[in-house]
């Protein structure tokens, strides 16, 4: 679920840096060091261009660097347990296949599969199939259900099923 | 079945169509098999029936769905003695648990539905063809009398499963026809029904099911305690017997019962049974008279009925039968020994004897060979070795654990050795005991060995491993782990757990685990009862509570202990879940599991963590793909895959994050770059280590291996570098790369700080020490290094290491501090140098430093710094310089000590290095008198080899020269030779201050150069390259360069040392290295002015 979310940053500066752009080069260093970042348990799609408010410097004692704090509002994406979400596949393995839902990786395992879509290791590409209209392979948009969510410094993963109305390859 | 009369039989029409849908044949088959069941428990419980009655029970059961096989009218009655058949079925599919009671209701039921059904008969007036029916069978359908059929349904029943009924088969063939035409006659004739009066209707019902009042009693389920024994019972008594025999006592008793049991005598025994070692010693018999007990046991051996035979009181009697689960031995078990020699010791079960009384067991012998008995002894006495027997060798006594060794035994009493009996390979027969492959094999007694909480450690278990012929040990690192981890774990349940009672009264109930005593769990019911309450509960009813999409970790009992993945699939207690590490589907029991933290790290107490990089022997290294308390798997380089103990691995390589590797295009991989295999699979991947030629990727979406895979480098083409991300900006934290100075674009360090060649010139000298704990002391300078110098202390004969910054360097005399320089003089000096220019310059430095550092300005400034240094070094090297130094005018002079290069001379004793210092000079001299005034410079060496002894040096041989400025020299050198490399330095400038003071410093054309703006600094230029070398050649130039040949009136002053600053440096540090880049280059840019002077020193 996509978010508008406060927040800030604190950004540490070089004395070299200090000079007449020192705005745009913290607001630069925000933009590459935060957009599409994993928070914890968000990411974050974009900042918005809005309502950034950059802290005054404080110099840390000792060091000659600067310290900056940079308030700014973000779109974040938040994927949550039992959320219905889009996502492309990434790579089919015999387990399972993993499917890409923005910068979150998404894994669907077998158990999650029905039972009638079945692992073709034969076909090229590999697919997840029923024989029928469904084919599950690499780039198939398919809808899925997340059911778990794990989240690890920096990243976070998921798992999810395909095992319910309306969900897996889409049209 | 209770639901069955709350059965509001005049229900809507819909719900009673519903019913006349035909189900799937499956769920026929399930009521056959739950009816077939009903009825052998009745016709056990009834044996008298047991004739052609069972025939009936069995064939009517699949008649629901034959009736419109057969279209048989069928009034009203029959249809709700049908609907209600059917809801008895649906009853007893939903309570599986029940089936037991609820077949017995079923047949009270029927038994008492006989009466209402003929009742029926006669009010509906229906056509008595069902007479013959057995009464019991109202509720299962008429048209099953087909009686053809019967018998092979009774036997397809036995063994059929799915197989569809036949009678299903055929009305699946019928199609719907029929079918709908009996809807619509149930239709009808549910519209007479619901047109009767009610109170009619009431009456109906009454006449049909009044009488079934006293059945409904009997179906609520009856709870235990009810069937708890009474006096009208039958006793049990207890008999004594030998302790280990109560199995075979039991045996025998039944025996006899059973040999005596039709004759005209039976014994009217009820059961006879043992607990085994709960009650060892005992046998317990259910009879009605005591007399019948001591008929059953008299006589038989090893029980004394005689002796003790108590009456166990009626409130005894359920606990002597509660049972409990024994674990069933299996070959290839571990064991432990309870008692005897080998107390204590693993044995592996071997066999199983079918008694269940006697396993053989495998264990690693415990013999002495006789050595500590006495060798005269009867031969009986090694029976004193027997397990049981008190007088057994205590544990002091007690032989180490070793494998049968045949020829020990053969040595010491060959006579007890001998071919066991049996055709067993190699079996050696010792003592009486067998031997094979080493081991013991040894019958024990149950009761003597201990089965539970084996708790094998790894070492024990790996003796019982199997060498194999070709003496490699095939131990199976995974069985071995699982039985390891099979430890029963009673306390797996934590506060804070979910879990659910799933049997016993209060099942459904699901809570949160508040505390744990010993086998009962307290909980605070969350669902299913009164929420908050809390309640107690066994911990064999419950079981974890897990959710899909929980993160949680094996903590036991399966061999994928401490693997942590999410629940993706829960069956009853069995929960799958899909492992981090490598994606893997497992199933383990809910029990075994805890919630994880969300984000959890692995916590696996092994050495090494997964995904490190280890060293296997010289050779090998592997990538861990696994790592468990026990065993580790790794990926080696060559891509193979093995089990290892953690003790089989050397060390551990700590990852190198510089370093690098090239791909097939011949760019650089380092770790975190992704890469892609050129050919093959193509797999691709971010790189985990680098080793060499192999590359360890991780893929994490490829499940095998934990996504870990080995290639050559060079079989790889980079994908992304740094895990492609683009670097966005500048690094904030670090200096400002356009502030930079030299232009350099990714800021590389300034000039590494020259190093000081050969001896460490505070070596020797008298110091003292300024800071730490032994501030103030005075000692000498035994050793040094760049940083450290090792102090001879003179308070105490003790060496001490220390700082070099925090020296004071004295006079060996005087005791006197001399100025501070021996930290690292030269070091020091250039940087301090370097720094100079960059910062004072401001903008200019983008270009050359040098000439801009040698701002005049500035000059003096350094100079002044540098002056302090030069003497410090100075003083050190030879005492003599100071004095000269202090007057500038003399400076040339002692600087001139061409000591300095004679030293050179004397120090290579080739006049090429020293004639490449020079040429170090030269360049200086060149620097500085770029133009016109090189001539001068070039000269200056003359002059300064004239002052001192020109004629020697002009003629080419230098040593004349260092002959002329010996004495200082040749302390010099001698002690510090680097050192003496910047004298010449000095020399060349000084020489000009010597003479022509003005030129040698060579000031003005420098200064040109200045002006000109490196115009003439050509040589800055050039050595642009070796900086170092540009500092101080430019700059010493430079730095007198100023026009100031005006001022030099003071200048000289400052110049005069100035050069010497680092003119000292330079040759001294890079003395080696950079000589060649600008010794080559002067000259060359010089052109030759006066380089003939120079050349000769260049060769």
């Amino acid at each position: 679920m996509f978010f508008i979310h406060d927040m800030e940053r604190t950004i540490t500066l070089h004395p070299s840096y200090m000079g007449p752009h020192v705005k745009d080069i913290l607001l630069h260093r925000l933009h590459a060091d935060v957009e599409g970042a994993n928070m914890g348990n968000f990411y974050v799609v974009l900042i918005m261009d809005t309502g950034y408010e950059v802290s005054e410097g404080r110099i840390m004692p000792g060091t000659g660097f600067a310290e900056y704090t940079v308030h700014y509002r973000a779109v974040v994406w938040r994927p949550f347990r039992g959320e219905i979400v889009d996502g492309v596949v990434n790579s089919v393995v015999d387990g399972g296949f993993f499917v890409n839902v923005g910068p979150l990786s998404v894994f669907v395992a077998k158990s999650m599969i029905p039972g009638e879509i079945k692992f073709d290791g034969n076909a090229t590409p590999p697919q997840w199939t029923d024989n029928g209209d469904q084919i599950i392979e690499k780039d198939t948009k398919i809808r899925i259900k997340i059911k778990g969510l794990r989240v690890e410094m920096g990243t976070m993963y998921a798992i999810a099923t395909i095992k319910e109305d309306y969900l897996g390859p889409l049209p | 079945m209770s639901a069955l009369y709350n059965q509001d039989f005049g229900s809507g029409t819909e719900s009673d169509d519903d019913d006349f849908n035909p189900a799937p044949p499956v769920e026929s088959d399930n009521e056959d098999a739950g009816n077939g069941s009903d009825d052998q428990s009745r016709s056990a419980r009834e044996p008298s029936k047991v004739d052609d009655d069972d025939e009936d029970v069995a064939a009517p059961r699949p008649s629901r769905f034959s009736k419109s096989a057969s279209p048989v009218v069928r009034e009203a009655d029959d249809e709700d003695e049908e609907r209600e058949e059917r809801d008895t079925k649906d009853v007893d599919e939903d309570d599986e648990d029940r089936g037991g009671d609820a077949a017995e209701g079923d047949d009270d039921e029927e038994d008492d539905d006989e009466d209402g059904d003929e009742e029926d008969d006669v009010v509906a007036g229906r056509p008595r063809k069902r007479r013959r029916r057995d009464p019991r069978l109202q509720f299962i359908d008429e048209e099953a009398e087909v009686d053809d059929e019967e018998d092979e349904d009774e036997i397809e029943e036995d063994d059929i499963g799915d197989e569809p009924h036949p009678d299903d088969n055929l009305e699946l063939n019928l199609g719907g026809v029929d079918d709908d035409r009996h809807h619509r006659q149930l239709d009808r004739q549910r519209d007479l029904m619901a047109s009767l009066d009610a109170e009619k209707q009431a009456e109906e019902w009454r006449q049909k099911y009044g009488k079934q009042s006293r059945m409904a009693m009997d179906d609520v389920v009856v709870p235990q305690r009810l069937l708890l024994p009474t006096v009208d019972d039958p006793s049990i008594w207890a008999v004594r017997c030998r302790e280990g025999k109560e199995k075979e006592v039991v045996l025998s008793v039944m025996r006899r019962w059973d040999s005596r049991l039709n004759t005209r005598e039976p014994i009217p025994l009820i059961s006879a049974f043992s607990r085994g070692d709960l009650m060892a010693g005992h046998i317990y018999i259910e009879a009605r008279r005591q007399d019948d007990v001591f008929l059953a046991t008299d006589g038989l051996q090893d029980c004394y009925p005689r002796s003790k035979c108590m009456l166990i009181p009626i409130n005894e009697m359920p606990g002597l039968l509660r049972v409990q689960k024994s674990k069933s031995l299996e070959p290839g078990m571990y064991v432990r020994i309870k008692r005897g020699l080998y107390a204590g010791d693993l044995a592996q079960v071997e066999e199983v004897e079918t008694n269940g009384l006697e396993v053989q067991l495998r264990l690693i012998p415990r013999l002495n060979y006789g050595i500590t008995e006495d060798p005269n002894a009867p031969a009986g006495d090694a029976k004193r070795k027997r397990f049981g027997v008190k007088k057994g060798p205590t544990a002091a006594s007690r032989p180490p654990q070793r494998l049968f060794s045949e020829h020990e035994a053969r040595k010491k009493n060959a006579k007890y050795l001998g071919a066991a009996k049996g055709l067993q390979r190699n079996a050696i027969s010792y003592m009486n005991d067998t031997y094979i492959d080493g081991f013991l094999l040894k019958d024990f007694k149950l009761q003597h060995i201990q089965t539970e909480n084996v708790n094998p450690t790894l070492e024990e278990v790996t003796k019982f491993a199997a060498g194999a012929e070709d003496g490699t040990e095939n131990l199976d690192l995974q069985a071995i782990a699982a039985t390891l981890k099979a430890t029963q774990d009673a306390s797996s349940y934590a506060s804070g757990d979910i879990v659910e009672i799933y049997q016993g009264e209060q099942s459904g109930l699901v809570g949160k685990v508040a505390t744990v005593h010993g086998d009962i769990v307290s909980l605070d019911i969350m669902e299913g009862g009164k929420p908050g309450m809390r309640i107690d509960a066994p911990v064999k009813d419950l079981r974890k509570k897990f959710v899909e999409g929980d993160h949680v970790k094996v903590i036991g009992g399966s061999k994928y202990h401490d693997e942590a993945g999410m629940v993706v699939r829960i069956i009853k207690d069995r929960v799958t879940l899909l492992t981090d590490s490598n994606s893997q589907e497992i199933t383990v029991f809910s029990k075994d599991l805890r919630k994880a933290a969300d984000s959890g790290v692995s916590t696996v107490s092994s050495k090494y963590d997964l995904y490190d990089l280890v060293q296997l022997d010289a050779t090998t290294v592997a990538c861990v793909i696994k790592a468990d308390r026990e065993s580790i798997r790794v990926l080696d380089q060559n891509g193979s895959v093995r089990t290892l103990l953690p003790s089989s691995i050397s060390n551990k390589i700590d990852r190198r994050r510089n370093a690098v590797a090239t791909d097939r295009e011949g760019s650089e991989i380092r770790t975190d770059d992704t890469v892609k295999e050129y050919s093959g699979e193509q797999k691709q991947g971010s790189v985990l280590h680098i080793h060499r030629n192999n590359l360890f990727c991780q893929n994490r979406t490829q499940a095998e291996n934990a996504g870990v895979f080995v290639v050559r480098s060079l079989n790889v083409t980079t994908v992304a570098a740094k895990g492609g991300r683009v670097n966005a900006g500048p690094d904030l934290s670090k200096m400002n790369p356009a502030l930079q100075r030299n232009g350099s674009p990714n800021g590389a360090p300034m000039m590494p700080p020259p190093r000081t060649m050969g001896r460490d010139r505070m070596i020797g000298q008298t110091v003292s020490i300024r800071k730490g704990p032994h501030k103030g002391l005075l000692g000498i300078v035994k050793d040094a290094t760049d940083t450290m110098a090792r102090v001879e202390l003179h308070t105490k004969s003790k060496t001490v290491s220390v700082s070099k910054d925090m020296l004071l360097i004295r006079d060996s005399e005087s005791g006197k501090a001399l100025p501070r320089a021996g930290a690292g003089g030269f070091g020091r000096t250039p940087i301090r140098y370097g720094n100079t220019p960059s910062r004072v310059p401001d903008g200019a430095w983008s270009g050359s430093r040098t000439p801009a550092g040698a701002g005049g300005g500035q000059t003096p400034a350094w100079g002044m710094r540098s002056a302090g240094d030069i003497p410090a070094w100075k003083r050190h090297d030879g005492g003599m310089t100071p004095s000269p130094w202090n007057s500038s005018s003399r400076t040339p002079a002692y600087s001139r000590d061409d000591g300095g290069r004679t030293a050179y001379a004397r120090e290579d004793g080739g006049r090429t290095a020293y004639a490449r210092d020079d040429g170090g000079r030269t360049a200086y001299g060149g620097s500085g008198g770029s133009g016109g005034s090189w001539g001068a410079s070039s000269r200056t060496p003359h002059g300064a080899h004239g002052f001192s002894s020109s004629n020697t040096w002009n003629d080419g041989s230098r040593t004349p020269a260092y002959n002329s400025g010996s004495r200082t020299p040749a302390p010099h050198h001698a002690s510090t030779p680097g050192v003496t490399a910047p004298t010449p330095g000095d020399s060349a400038p000084t020489p000009g201050d010597g003479i022509g003071y003005t030129p040698a410093i060579s000031a003005p054309t420098p200064g040109d150069h200045y002006n000109d703006r490196y115009g003439a600094p050509t040589p800055s230029d050039r050595y642009s390259a070796a900086t170092p070398a540009d500092h101080f050649n430019a700059p010493t130039p430079a730095a007198p360069a100023d026009h100031p040949t005006p001022r030099y009136g003071q200048t000289p002053a400052v110049g005069a040392p100035t050069p010497g600053a680092y003119a000292a440096p330079t040759p001294g540090a890079y003395g080696a290295p950079t000589p060649g880049v600008f010794a080559a280059e002067t000259p060359g840019g010089w052109g030759g002015a006066g380089s003939p002077d120079d050349d000769p020193r260049y060769e």
